[in-house]
């Protein structure tokens, strides 16, 4: 008997190499443990052992049951991994490309912008948008720029024809309308619905009938801010745009205002930076923004006291920028959207 | 505008270096573009020599071997030439050796072709005259042998470039700069001294040179003066006036139309001469042009007139385009006897029209156009006659004739010192306040409000049409105080409830989800071609985008959709082979609906596939559901449920999305939003250049949708027991959307459920159409899920329902199910 299980036992150990699927593992196994088995077969010889020799025989089928048991384990699992790995294939080369891969990511001008309005909204200032079709009172008018302003000419700026409606923006009453040359249109709607105090940041598309070369695009974006509150000096809009240059480029960056002329801004300066920490910039002065105290006149045409109220504007160009920022010479590679530029500055 | 710094030196007494003056003018407002040295560079060594004898070079045919005298009593000095212009006895300038010229060419004793030549004769161009290289410079005036050529040539001079701001018209001038200058430094400042006018011998009929003024044109010339000079002596200019308009650039022309130049670039007044005897009948109008009037100006050319242009003439023509341009006909020239010199003030809103119609912009019209002093006439006028006697002679025949008069406006601001601390933010002392107005010319007394508070009236001068208001005098004094001495400050930060607007929040998340998926954000033009518009775009619509004036025919309409930009840019890409297939941006766009153009907030992607990617595995290729997948997340960023809206047709009013693989949602002027998506048309992708397939997607809102404020999410408890699923296979027409299918399913489902518990949902997980069923039938299968919030669901309750759910599915609708 027991040299019976043994060979059972020996036999299934030989046979099962060559089990290879489940289903012939399932059968394979039925054909030794099942109801029909080989094994099971002989344990109904057990029946005829003698009684003494029953503990040993039995011993022994118990130590054949177990060694079968876990010959079978063993090779499930044999099966099961060869099933797995073939279900994800072969190992990797990890070294090798992704098939169809692709960078994302931001516009070089988006990024420079975001974080602009970051460095703006760390003082409380909230973004404020508006229409890129404008009407002549928003974009001239109502910032105190005279009728005969060189800004306003058809040289100068898109119009639309007079019989052209638009649905979304409104008019003061049947002036012109045409695509905003600066964001500061957006200033007079915010304050239109806002009553001050103001503090606001307004990104956006702007258009002047350029021609465009490696400094000028008719297509450039502005951001410009508006603070307005009670007593606001010129000092204020010194210690705002300090920050805000400090904060871009480094804490030693210097500021320096030069008196100029907007039609509404009194005083009006323009903004250079030196920060000669950076390689490409040197310690040259550079123009960065304008700005000034909010003309008293726009506040009237948006029906703030300018007795009670004053505030300062600034305004400066994205794409002039991050043309510093980056050390980019030509302000066409921004609207190319070639690959190998956008690329280079992720991250 | 060119400033020369010799010239200003005449005003003011300024002892400060270049850079020095550069940054003072920089700080007080005006921009410095440009440096330019003008003159004799510093060249020690380089002195002034006479060729005695001139020989063939032994060796070479073109040189000539020289004996030079550069010292009085000493040796000449062998020197060999390559020149060819000069001639035995020339002076000419010489460079000794030890000479630096510009450009860093040191001089030295050396052998020329076998020849020691020790020094170099020169020509203008070599140091630093100019340009002429041709030959050696011929020192016609023959200064002596041996003198530096910097004492020959002493007046160096420095130009500045300097941009002058369109409010500041009395700095277009020698003294306005000066003033400024003086006002910066704390130096003297004077004005040239005007000399009486020496008495007429009356010899000369005041009215043989003119008679009459007459200004028919009011409105726009208030002020004009005409001055009589007989028997000028037309000449050259003396080498004084010559140098100050060279230094500006000027072209001198004679002594008399000098002179006038000259006062227009010292005191900013325009000047007019006419030659007396070119003017018919001894009058001058002034007056509006006919229509169609012509002149032919002093550049030249014939121009016509037109009514809205203002002309000084005669009794029979125009003779100038006034405050614009003379004209051939009135000119000074050598054979002038007689002189009328007209000094006016006309309104800058008629030159500037004038200048721009004609697209002539001059010295003169530039002045006037911005506005010269409304009560310089007369000084300029006189200082003009001055220097026409110094330089030409003459006599003045007086009287001078006038029409209308000198309007200075008595202006006073008052400035209140508590204002001018406040917009200031600093304590500027009441000592420097006052000397900066008093620098500017303008008045100052220091005065008391009843209630105590102090203040300035600041009287203005009549050049400073550009001070208004109080606002205007802080920045005077913020000015010449010196922005740099603004004291820093704290960046004044109170919080403000204010969110920042919708669509920026809008972009920011569209540009993050987008970026966050593999896809690059690109920026185009707004602005695109009107061909461009109408192929894609076949719904008329296209006037309405257009604009009035554009550039260029490619930059004529509204962007209507950022595909095309971005399939331009995929194009461009893959032309280069750099790999870029997924793009995106944000940016607006404007739909004409209903005749009306509605300018709305969009974002668009387009995801390519090329289908000669080389890749050691191919990629695989995006299709409708990518597209979809993307829009819908898009649309959650902004609240929107997009899988919950049937799909509308495509409009196929437009060519770009591929039939039965593209869908639209919403509707931009009804609902304020509106989405297509799926794959773009292959036909148009090739036209592209793009072999392959590209699903997009184009998102757009309008600004009042997204401003609109979205409720919080409130909390629904979740169950934490296990669901109940049954499956249910409906037989539907195959025309019918997986949506209508489910939503009529899915009111059945809730109603037959009757509240005892939830229907969590109701998806769709197998299409099947083909062999049992019919051919326009599809199979649409269905598992609905059941939940309760508090106990596991019986088999039983769960059965009722579904079989009350297939009977009234049956009942109710035509669909058919299917087990």
């Amino acid at each position: 008997m027991e040299e019976e299980y043994q060979q059972i036992l020996k036999n299934a150990e030989a046979a099962i190499k060559s089990v290879e699927t489940r289903a012939d593992f399932e059968s394979f196994k039925a054909s030794v443990v099942g109801p029909n088995g080989e094994l099971t077969k002989a344990m109904k010889g057990m029946a005829k052992v003698p009684k003494e020799d029953k503990p040993r025989v039995g011993k022994a089928l118990n130590m054949v049951k177990k060694d079968l048991e876990a010959l079978f384990q063993k090779h499930l699992k044999t099966i099961e991994d060869r099933e797995m790995a073939a279900r994800i294939g072969a190992p990797v080369d990890p070294s090798l490309p992704v098939p169809g891969e692709s960078w994302g990511g931001k516009h070089p001008l988006t990024k420079v912008r975001e974080e602009i309005i970051h460095i703006f909204r760390r003082v409380g200032f909230s973004v404020a948008e508006g229409p890129e079709v404008e009407t002549e009172y928003y974009c001239f008018d109502a910032l105190n720029t005279p009728s005969d302003h060189p800004a306003r000419d058809l040289q100068d700026t898109y119009y639309f024809p007079p019989q052209t409606r638009f649905a979304n923006i409104s008019q003061k009453e049947k002036e012109r309308y045409l695509l905003r040359t600066h964001t500061s249109s957006v200033q007079i709607r915010t304050m239109l619905e806002t009553e001050p105090p103001v503090r606001i940041v307004s990104p956006g598309r702007c258009f002047r009938r350029d021609t465009a070369d490696a400094t000028h695009s008719a297509n450039f974006h502005q951001i410009e801010g508006l603070y307005v509150d009670r007593k606001v000096s010129v000092r204020d809009l010194k210690a705002l745009l300090d920050y805000f240059i400090k904060s871009l480029l480094g804490p030693s960056a210097k500021t320096r205002f030069r008196p100029h002329f907007f039609p509404y801004t009194e005083p009006s300066f323009e903004v250079d930076f030196s920060a000669s920490h950076l390689g490409k910039v040197g310690s040259q002065w550079i123009e960065i923004a304008g700005c000034g105290l909010v003309h008293p006149s726009v506040f009237e045409s948006v029906g703030y006291d300018s007795k009670e109220w004053s505030g300062f504007a600034f305004g400066m160009g994205i794409e002039r920028i991050a043309m510093i920022l980056h050390g980019v010479d030509d302000i066409r590679y921004f609207y190319q959207n070639d690959q190998r530029f956008l690329q280079q500055f992720q991250g | 505008m060119k400033i020369s710094y010799n010239w200003i030196k005449d005003y003011i007494e300024l002892d400060r270096s270049v850079e020095e003056v550069e940054q003072a003018l920089t700080l007080i407002g005006f921009e410095v573009d440009g440096i330019e040295e003008t003159g004799l560079p510093d060249l020690p060594k380089v002195v002034v020599g006479e060729v005695l004898e001139r020989n063939p070079h032994p060796n070479a045919d073109r040189l000539s071997v020289c004996q030079v005298l550069t010292e009085p009593e000493g040796e000449p000095s062998t020197i060999v030439c390559g020149a060819d212009n000069y001639k035995v006895g020339d002076r000419v300038p010489v460079a000794l050796p030890g000479a630096v010229l510009p450009g860093g060419f040191k001089i030295k004793s050396a052998k020329l072709r076998g020849v020691m030549s020790s020094g170099m004769m020169c020509s203008a161009k070599e140091i630093g005259m100019g340009d002429d290289a041709a030959g050696l410079w011929i020192l016609d005036q023959r200064p002596p042998v041996g003198q530096p050529l910097n004492e020959v040539f002493p007046d160096r001079d420095t130009v500045f470039q300097v941009e002058v701001t369109p409010n500041r018209p009395d700095c277009l001038s020698h003294l306005g700069m000066a003033r400024e200058l003086a006002a910066y430094f704390r130096i003297p400042f004077s004005y040239p001294e005007v000399f009486p006018f020496p008495e007429s011998n009356g010899s000369v009929d005041p009215e043989s040179l003119l008679r009459k003024v007459g200004v028919e044109s009011e409105e726009n010339c208030p002020h004009y003066t005409a001055w009589r000079i007989a028997n000028v002596k037309i000449g050259p200019s003396p080498d004084w006036l010559v140098r100050r308009l060279r230094s500006v650039g000027l072209r001198p022309i004679n002594n008399i139309v000098d002179v006038t130049n000259f006062v227009l670039h010292e005191l900013g007044q325009p000047l007019h001469a006419f030659d007396a005897a070119k003017i018919e009948g001894q009058k001058l109008i002034v007056r509006q042009a006919g229509d169609g009037e012509k002149i032919t100006t002093l550049d030249g050319k014939e121009r016509t007139l037109s009514s809205r242009m203002m002309v000084v003439a005669d009794a029979r023509k125009a003779l100038i385009v006034a405050g614009v341009m003379g004209s051939l006909d009135a000119e000074v020239d050598e054979s002038t006897q007689n002189v009328v010199l007209e000094s006016a003030y006309f309104r800058p809103g008629s030159i500037r029209a004038t200048s721009k119609r004609l697209g002539l912009s001059t010295d003169s019209s530039y002045r006037f156009e911005r506005g010269v002093d409304p009560d310089g006439v007369a000084y300029a006028a006189k200082r003009a006659i001055n220097l026409i006697q110094e330089v030409a002679g003459g006599e003045i025949l007086p009287p001078y004739l006038e029409e209308g008069a000198a309007f200075a406006l008595e202006k006073e601001i008052n400035l209140d010192r508590i204002y001018l601390d406040e917009r200031a933010g600093f304590v500027i002392p009441d000592e420097e306040v006052e000397r900066i107005f008093d620098s500017l010319e303008c008045t100052v007394s220091r005065k008391q409000h009843r209630d105590g508070r102090e203040y300035w009236q600041i009287g203005i001068p009549s050049f400073r049409g550009d001070l208004d208001s109080p606002i205007d005098l802080v920045e005077e004094v913020v000015r010449l105080y010196g922005t740099d001495r603004i004291p820093s400050g704290e960046v004044r930060g109170i919080g403000l409830v204010r969110e920042d607007d919708a669509s920026s929040r809008a972009n920011h998340d569209f540009g993050c989800a987008l970026a966050g998926q593999g896809f690059q954000e690109c920026m185009n033009y707004t602005l695109r071609s009107g061909d461009e518009l109408k192929k894609w775009y076949s719904s008329g619509g296209a006037d309405s985008l257009a604009v009035m004036n554009p550039l260029s025919v490619e930059q004529s309409h509204l962007r209507w959709s950022l595909i095309p930009g971005l399939l331009d840019v995929l194009r461009l890409n893959q032309f280069r082979k750099t790999g870029l297939h997924r793009v995106f941006e944000t940016g607006h766009t404007f739909y004409e609906r209903d005749g009306a153009v509605i300018e709305a907030n969009s974002v668009a992607f387009i995801w390519f596939h090329n289908d000669h990617q080389q890749c050691w595995r191919e990629a695989q290729a995006p299709d409708f559901y990518n597209a979809k997948a993307i829009i819908q997340g898009l649309g959650r960023k902004v609240g929107l449920d997009l899988g919950a809206f049937p799909p509308g047709e495509m409009r196929l009013t437009n060519s770009a999305w591929q039939e039965g693989h593209s869908a639209t949602i919403g509707d931009l002027s009804e609902e304020g939003f509106e989405a297509r998506f799926g794959l773009l048309n292959l036909a148009l992708l090739k036209e592209y250049d793009l072999g392959g397939i590209a699903a997009a997607g184009v998102f757009s809102l309008t600004p009042e949708f997204l401003e609109k404020a979205r409720p919080r999410p409130q909390f629904k408890p979740i169950s934490l027991f296990p669901a109940a699923e049954r499956d249910l296979a409906l037989v539907v027409p195959s025309d019918d959307i997986g949506i209508q299918v489910r939503e009529t399913l899915k009111s059945i489902v809730v109603r037959e459920t009757r509240h005892a518990f939830t229907v969590e949902d109701v998806y769709l997980f197998d299409v099947y159409q083909g062999q049992g069923l019919e051919e326009k039938e599809k199979s649409l299968a269905f598992s609905l899920v059941f939940r309760a919030l508090d106990r596991t669901l019986q088999e039983k309750e769960v059965n009722d329902v579904f079989t009350r759910v297939q009977k009234a599915v049956e009942r109710e609708t035509s669909y058919r199910i299917r087990r």
